[in-house]
């Protein structure tokens, strides 16, 4: 018997804390999507990364808005979106107490607005996603000068630019690669 | 069929979930109000992967104890309080369900366990389920996860039995005027630092190689020239990990070996430049 009870004063008490004391979770641990619209492109890679379909965008070309939905219900915390966010809008926090009595509390929406072509007003792409091709491409040291041209560029949808960048169409920019000289000197 | 309406077409029912008469309801908030006696768990497994299972007993083993707070698996659903279903119901699953809810005694507080359990999880879109636990039955507490740890399981039951409150609030946000997407490492250029995050993910994997990259860029824009080894050094042996130690010792010769590269493939594009203008 004495020895039964020294064993287990020596083994201690095993049984956490919680819910009367926070639970300490690892590094690692992958719980609650934590979402910063602020930072969010509303490119989509998410969504498509998400092998749940608990991730959804819908893109509305009347109104412009592009919404993008989580379902925690739906969710299976793998972590997929949180690998292929380019901005790291979207990151797996230590938050685990998801238990709700309302489904509608499950839910998370978050709503983008669409750039329209500069030529034919067309919505196309997400002002954010647009503008966030232009940083990358100043800070890879775009000219100042280049600057205005390429946000118009930017501005426009693939099918006009595809248009303009014709051979005898306006605003085409890699004219000079197009030429004889060019052609012999890099083959 | 009880809880089923039948269609004309392609679809041929429709699960409509078991109403709640308001007698039962009002007996289930008394209940709820002044409980003091420990509640009784039946677990309904309707064709989920046994994850959840897994985790349902890891919270009744002395780790977590769901015990020490009165709640415990029963056998029979004739014994229950508390109904749990796991699984994404499967139609073969579905009766079996609804006789085990019949069964428990009124009052019952049913609960929804894990991704399948909510909303179908990964299984939603298939031929065979219903999706949900709340498209055949009515449903009181959602306990997220795939599956939800012992620790989410005992908050679920705390939030089920008026315990706790719940934390999760629904959230929407409309894009604000001139929301910017602020870059990350500025200082850094952007072919290197392409460079640095292939790199780290081709050892480590996306998530944590992006981690690493992200790590190391810090120090490198925190730097200066003479001073970048000997912080290098002193992050590798705070974290005194080896692995990192190999990725980043690796990250490290990479960046080397392009800035000296890049040196010289920027003399030959200037040359390059030079004799097109002329």
């Amino acid at each position: 018997m004495f020895k039964l009870l020294k064993t287990i004063a020596k083994a201690g008490e095993s049984t956490t804390k919680y819910p009367f004391a926070p639970l300490e979770v690892g590094d690692a641990f992958r719980g609650k999507p934590e979402f910063e619209p602020e930072q969010c492109i509303a490119c989509a890679a998410c969504m498509r990364a998400c092998p749940a379909n608990a991730l959804i965008m819908e893109t509305n070309e009347q109104t412009g808005i592009r919404r993008w939905q989580l379902s925690l219900a739906r969710c299976i915390y793998c972590g997929r979106c949180e690998e292929v966010c380019p901005t790291g809008a979207l990151k797996l926090s230590a938050e685990f107490e998801l238990a709700v009595t309302n489904k509608a509390d499950l839910y998370q929406e978050a709503e983008f607005s669409l750039s329209h072509c500069l030529a034919c007003d067309q919505a196309f792409a997400p002002k954010k996603a647009v503008q966030y091709s232009l940083d990358l491409l100043i800070q890879d040291g775009l000219g100042e000068s280049q600057v205005e041209q390429w946000t118009k560029l930017l501005n426009t949808c693939p099918e006009c630019r595809r248009k303009q960048n014709m051979l005898e169409g306006e605003g085409i920019l890699q004219g000079h690669m197009l030429t004889q000289e060019f052609t012999d000197e890099r083959n | 069929m009880r809880g089923i309406k039948p269609l004309i077409g392609n679809d041929h029912t429709q699960a409509i979930p078991l109403a709640v008469d308001e007698h039962t309801a009002k007996l289930k908030g008394t209940l709820l109000k002044d409980i003091k006696r420990s509640a009784y768990v039946y677990r309904v497994d309707c064709g989920g992967c046994n994850a959840c299972e897994i985790e349902i007993f890891a919270t009744i083993t002395p780790v977590f104890d769901a015990e020490r707070f009165g709640i415990k698996v029963v056998a029979s659903p004739r014994h229950a309080d508390i109904l749990l279903y796991t699984g994404a119901v499967t139609r073969a699953m579905r009766m079996p369900a609804i006789r085990a809810f019949d069964a428990a005694p009124d009052p019952k507080i049913v609960i929804s366990y894990g991704a399948c359990g909510n909303d179908g999880g990964i299984f939603h879109d298939l031929y065979c389920v219903w999706g949900g636990t709340d498209k055949i039955l009515p449903v009181d507490v959602y306990i997220p996860g795939c599956p939800p740890t012992p620790a989410a399981t005992i908050y679920g039951f705390a939030v089920a039995l008026g315990l706790l409150d719940q934390k999760l609030k629904a959230k929407h946000h409309i894009e604000g005027e001139k929301e910017v997407v602020t870059l990350k490492h500025t200082g850094i250029p952007l072919e290197l630092k392409v460079l640095i995050e292939r790199e780290a993910r081709s050892f480590a994997g996306y998530r944590h190689g992006q981690i690493i990259a992200d790590e190391f860029m810090e120090i490198l824009v925190d730097a200066k020239p003479d001073n970048v080894d000997a912080k290098i050094k002193a992050y590798l042996d705070k974290r005194g990990d080896p692995r990192l130690s190999e990725i980043i010792t690796n990250l490290n010769a990479a960046v080397l070996e392009r800035l000296g590269q890049g040196q010289a493939k920027k003399v030959a594009v200037n040359q390059g430049c030079a004799e097109l203008e002329g």
